[in-house]
């Protein structure tokens, strides 16, 4: 199954992440869930950026939204806009699920 | 193209659900595809035709209009806009109030169903 998962907060159920499997996974950090991208706590990124086997997007509205630029970004994140975001979910990714 | 139906029960005025909502429908739109927009719960004040917009929240539903002339199907459940007070007449023009089954029937028959629960 190709799903995409769209997580909008900083904090949200990082089990439900971990159990979710998937042939092909993309995580879509937007809204508050942009911070996993640039924020670290205690010294370390975002367990997000960890998830095996999946590709991880980042939405550039929502980072510029919160004073961030894409060279703020972790290497593991791809940042995307809207219409790249739109093109993803319509081609490549036919489930769709929001944390 | 595709059909992307996108449910939300989002939160009330200045809700970031219904910022991204809004702004996600506008580029499907744009790049050709068929967009039905579902709203239940609180989300169902976002067509209130005399919601103002304050400097502090953010009030997409003011661009509906402007989506609705380019095709953007919204739909309004109308127990949960009639709980809040804000029955049809109270509601923008071009907007459908209906019962949940339309939203199953419609994420069942889309390409894409991208449903976002509370807030």
């Amino acid at each position: 199954m190709n799903l995409a998962l769209f997580v909008s907060d900083l904090r949200f159920n990082q089990e439900t992440l971990d159990r979710v499997t998937a042939s092909n996974l993309g995580v879509f950090l937007v809204e508050n869930g942009v911070y996993h991208a640039v924020l670290k706590e205690g010294g370390s990124p975002s367990a997000v950026l960890e998830k095996e086997g999946a590709t991880v997007y980042v939405l550039n509205e929502d980072l510029e939204t919160r004073g961030f630029s894409g060279d703020e970004v972790d290497d593991r994140a791809k940042v995307i806009s809207m219409s790249d975001l739109v093109d993803l979910i319509m081609n490549d990714y036919e489930k769709l699920a929001w944390l | 193209m595709g059909i992307l139906t996108i449910g939300t029960f989002a939160s009330l005025v200045g809700s970031m659900n219904l910022d991204f909502v809004v702004k996600l429908a506008a580029t499907a739109l744009d790049k050709g595809h068929e967009v039905n927009l579902w709203l239940s719960g609180n989300s169902t004040v976002l067509v209130n035709k005399d919601q103002k917009e304050f400097k502090d929240y953010s009030h997409p539903g003011v661009m509906l209009p402007e989506l609705i002339d380019k095709g953007l199907k919204v739909v309004v459940c109308e127990a949960c806009a009639m709980a809040r007070g804000v029955p049809k007449e109270k509601a923008i023009d071009g907007v459908t109030y209906t019962s949940m089954d339309w939203y199953l029937a419609y994420g069942a028959k889309g390409d894409r169903l991208l449903h976002i629960g509370r807030e």
